[in-house]
């Protein structure tokens, strides 16, 4: 069995505790007005071109060229076919340094549930190696494939992006019906759940307290971390030739303090923004 | 400034320096003469004037005994000065004074008289890009404990006490008189300041404490500090001996911050006084940064760290400053908080701080021999590296690796000049094998290290006769039992260290040349040397595949990392246990930092396989060559670890570059203190931090007056980001464009 990833990135620090390996698959049902992986979105094959990059080698003009040719490395190519036993050495590379700061893998995207078989045997190897696991979901994926990766996953980092089921779909193009249920039965199986809500200005502020007041009765929920919007995606949109659409407000450090603290007084959880 | 007056903190600031003229990094200090009264002694001019005449009255006398008549004439006589707005007291001179009446005379002497090749070729090998050497007398380290037993007059007692109790030979009975002289010039020293403070309104503290270690060891915390102080100006800028640690701080300094508050001195009188302490650095402004170390473990294997290691670091950051530069000796038992204390500092652009494993260094000191307990004990000495207490190591034999490829690619001559300056060898034609023209790198670096050793050994015996020590020896206990200078085989460990730099470039160097020639047989060698010859022009595209073939040192890949064990490998087996002087008794050893060999030697060193142009700046210490760290943080760590750094005499430093956005928050600092266990537990050696990225360090470029205190870690001391040159800068913006 393979997936599609478009990434693995080491030392990543805030995918999750510790020092982490965070593994990037390809496909997303969601439309997210933001999305700063916009090189997931797409479940096939890409090849980003970074003009700025480019030196002028040549070398893409020529018959036999691969991307990796590319001297600049202003081509990059987004979608690697990778079998478990292929990607697990890469995974065990750092294991001393999950070791020694309570990390782990991460799997996330995209949306790696979509991939959900693959997932769950590659998490099972993990667990199997003693190795801390977490996954990044957006929820909007079937209860069969939450199940499967259910008992090899130590963590899940659940996106919720709006509470009212309007505003999801704008902002995301989907309902969030199911990713609230999702949510809701994963605290029911007493699953660790760190939620993650990005802060859009003139998209989701609106939600902040609609979104704590539905967590507030999750007991599982062990932290939640507000993540202010950013446009450094814009290249890639570009890179990828994809329409760059991304919002224009930024949202000032105020912003962010006063929708963490209001979440905290309604939640009574550990915000981190 | 933090717990320093305003115009305490003006005066200080201005006190080695005339802060209003041109800065000069490299410059020690400039005389202030206005700060002094004629009455109390001498001007700086009359003091230089003076030492000749007065070594005139000593000429028959041996060196040892001539040097301390002369150290002590200029204690006697130098203008001196206590300041109300300061605790530490001021002396007038020329930054040492002994230097050239006698040092740099005896030394001329002596290379002249006696080993008259040397002399020429130490500067041709210099000149030259391959070896950089220098005598030196930059890595001192009294043994403070001794200091704080018994006092200045104390050890004159002792040592005098010694020499009343043996049979001496005429070179013994020196040893003993230089110190003798010495120490008598000191405590006149310290009589003289005693009475200038105690006349001196507002210096009453001052005053009482320069009486009490006149004639006992200190016996409070502020004691201790003007005692350390007192030694180093002395060492530092009169005898021309480099002090390299102000001590292992926390564990010599805890028993009188604990006396001093059951005695009822408050803590903020002890803060305000490390402040001032503190400050008296800052102000001399020394490039390298004056070292101090915290942490470790006592003999009996606790942790160092206690309440004063964490007000330490408090009043270190409050005061924003970063010389001082602190060094972290990490054990098991240190606690995560004080580390974590530290990394937060480092992240928020504090980073004049390098973290050392004990457990590395213990192993090392253990295989030489050194008992568990003085293993612990060892002291951290300039940048990072280490030794016992009372040793003294030399280690100013700075070799570039990539000298020794130049030779085995052009027949043995130098890729710049052409000269030949290795082993005759066959043409790059003739190379049949990658194997064979591996065998011949390996020839050609034994014949650099043979070079090396043979020269350093050439005056190494000298070391003690050019500039004796006899201040520092009687703070060594083995001295005063061998009667035997500290550099002429009186301390517990004499060894002599070859520095080697650009690991990371030969070991990419290597990797393209198998991988490109031998493998893939894209070109000939003879082809590739061609290429080489031309700096690249013409063949910028595949000067561009070599740069971004990501096989390279410092990304855990495993041909590089091979290549980069195995040459270090190669260089501890081929120095093996040599010797140096029969004198200094030592042994010959392996370190790997470069101090700013990158930058000098980087501009004698023609373009190499690896892609990197002629003159550009060589990797640094044990790190990946320049812009090539493309895995991280943790490949940077699993990459140097695979290196043996217990078989490393001296120091294997790495440099780590991370992200800002990487750090942030609890998460970011949890990460941080993951990294550095890790390395210290797979068994590194030494690890400081930059933590910056492009577009910080590009607008710092172009707007300059915006960052003002922005600090850089160079390569284990820190400067302010608007003092160096553009090519530097160029260098850590190249470093910081690579990282992930």
């Amino acid at each position: 069995m393979t997936a599609t990833i478009f990434e693995i990135k080491r030392f990543a620090v805030h995918d999750g505790d510790g020092i982490r390996t965070t593994v990037f698959f390809k496909g997303c049902p969601l439309r997210c007005v933001w999305c700063h992986n916009p090189e997931g979105l797409s479940a096939k094959y890409e090849v980003g071109f970074y003009e700025h990059k480019c030196i002028g080698c040549g070398e893409c003009k020529k018959d036999n060229f691969e991307v990796s040719d590319c001297l600049g490395n202003a081509r990059v190519e987004y979608g690697k076919e990778i079998s478990v036993s292929e990607i697990l050495p890469l995974l065990l590379e750092d294991k001393e340094f999950y070791d020694n700061s309570e990390g782990g893998v991460t799997l996330s995207g995209g949306e790696c549930l979509i991939q959900a078989d693959f997932c769950a045997e590659l998490l099972k190897e993990l667990k199997r190696l003693g190795i801390h696991t977490a996954v990044d979901t957006c929820g909007f994926v079937s209860r069969n494939a939450l199940d499967k990766v259910i008992p090899y996953t130590d963590v899940f980092l659940y996106d919720v992006k709006a509470y009212d089921e309007d505003v999801h779909i704008r902002c995301t193009g989907v309902s969030n019906k199911q990713i609230l249920e999702n949510l809701k039965s994963l605290n029911m199986l007493d699953k660790k759940i760190e939620i993650r809500i990005p802060y859009v200005p003139d998209y989701n502020d609106g939600q902040i307290e609609k979104i704590a007041c539905f967590l507030a009765p999750l007991k599982n929920i062990t932290k939640i971390r507000v993540l202010p919007y950013h446009n450094y995606a814009g290249s890639k949109y570009e890179a990828l030739n994809l329409p760059d659409a991304l919002p224009n407000r930024l949202p000032t450090d105020e912003e962010i303090k006063i929708a963490a603290e209001k979440i905290k007084v309604i939640t009574n959880f550990v915000v981190i923004s | 400034m933090y717990m320093i007056k305003n115009e305490d903190y003006e005066y200080i600031r201005n006190k080695y320096h005339d802060t209003s003229r041109p800065f000069d990094p490299f410059n020690r200090f400039i005389r202030r003469d206005d700060l002094f009264s004629s009455e109390t002694g001498m001007d700086p001019d009359q003091i230089l004037a003076h030492i000749p005449v007065q070594d005139a009255e000593h000429a028959r006398e041996s060196h040892p005994v001539r040097k301390a008549y002369a150290l002590s004439f200029v204690l006697k006589n130098t203008r001196i000065s206590c300041d109300p707005r300061d605790i530490f007291p001021a002396i007038n001179m020329v930054d040492r004074p002994l230097r050239e009446a006698l040092i740099e005379k005896w030394k001329k002497e002596i290379f002249t008289n006696f080993i008259p090749e040397v002399a020429a070729r130490r500067a041709q090998l210099e000149n030259d890009g391959i070896v950089t050497m220098w005598l030196d007398y930059d890595h001192s380290v009294p043994v403070w404990d001794r200091i704080f037993e018994v006092g200045f007059e104390g050890l004159l007692r002792e040592s005098e006490a010694a020499r009343a109790n043996r049979e001496l030979s005429p070179e013994q009975n020196d040893f003993f008189e230089g110190i003798r002289i010495t120490y008598e010039g000191v405590l006149t020293f310290l009589e003289r300041l005693s009475v200038l403070a105690s006349n001196t309104k507002g210096s009453e503290k001052m005053a009482a404490a320069l009486k009490n270690i006149r004639h006992r060891p200190p016996s409070t915390f502020y004691e201790a500090l003007l005692t350390v102080y007192l030694y180093f100006m002395i060492s530092e800028h009169i005898d021309c001996l480099q002090v390299r640690s102000l001590s292992n701080f926390d564990r010599l300094f805890l028993p009188f911050y604990q006396s001093d508050l059951t005695n009822g001195v408050s803590e903020e009188e002890i803060r305000a006084d490390l402040a001032y302490f503190l400050m008296q650095f800052t102000a001399i402004g020394n490039y390298w940064n004056q070292p101090i170390f915290l942490g470790g473990e006592n003999a009996d294997g606790s942790t160092v760290i206690s309440e004063l290691s964490y007000l330490f670091l408090d009043v270190y950051d409050k005061m924003k400053i970063y010389n001082p530069k602190v060094q972290i000796k990490v054990s098991d038992s240190t606690p995560k908080s004080f580390l974590l204390r530290a990394l937060d500092m480092i992240r928020h652009g504090h980073n004049s701080i390098v973290f050392v494993c004990d457990n590395t260094m213990r192993k090392e000191l253990m295989l030489a021999g050194a008992s568990e307990d003085e293993a612990r004990l060892c002291n951290v000495t300039g940048c990072y590296e280490y030794s016992l207490r009372g040793s003294y190591g030399t280690g100013m034999n700075y070799s570039n690796l990539l000298k020794p490829l130049e030779y085995t690619l052009h027949e043995g001559r130098d890729g710049v000049t052409g000269v030949m300056a290795g082993l005759p060898c066959p043409p790059a034609s003739e190379y049949e094998s990658f194997d064979e023209f591996y065998a011949e790198y390996k020839r050609q670096l034994k014949n650099l290290i043979d070079i090396t050793t043979a020269v350093n050994n050439s005056y190494d015996e000298y070391l003690c006769e050019i500039n004796p020590l006899s201040f520092l020896s009687a703070t060594f206990p083995s001295c005063i039992e061998r009667a035997r200078d500290a550099i002429g085989g009186g301390a517990v460990m004499n060894n002599t260290t070859m520095a080697f730099g650009f690991i990371a470039d030969l070991a990419d160097s290597l990797t393209m040349l198998q991988k490109y020639v031998f493998e893939r047989k894209e070109l000939t060698l003879p082809a590739f040397v061609e290429m080489l010859d031309h700096n690249f022009e013409g063949n910028e595209n595949f000067r561009a595949k070599l740069r971004a073939d990501r096989e390279k040192y410092g990304n855990n890949k495993e041909r590089p990392d091979a290549f980069a064990t195995d040459i270090v490998n190669f260089i501890i087996e081929t120095i093996g246990d040599r010797p140096n002087s029969e004198k200094r008794g030592g042994k010959w050893g392996a370190s790997f930092h470069v101090a700013r060999m990158s930058y000098t030697q980087g501009k004698l060193t023609a373009s190499s396989p690896n892609g990197r142009l002629y003159g550009e700046e060589l990797s640094k210490n044990l790190s990946a060559s320049m812009g090539q760290n493309r895995e991280g943080a943790t490949a940077a760590i699993l990459s140097v670890t695979k290196i043996d750094a217990t078989k490393i005499r001296c120091d294997a430093p790495l440099d780590l570059g991370l992200l800002p956005s990487a750090v942030k928050g609890e998460d970011g600092l949890e990460a941080m203190y993951g990294l550095l266990m890790t390395f210290c537990r797979r068994g590194g050696h030494a690890i400081h931090i930059n933590v910056f990225d492009a577009d910080t360090l590009r607008d710092a470029q172009a707007h300059p007056e915006k960052y003002q205190d922005l600090q850089i870690r160079v390569c284990g001391w820190n400067v302010l980001w608007n003092n160096i040159n553009k090519e530097e800068q160029d260098g850590f913006i190249r470093q910081a464009e690579a990282l992930i």
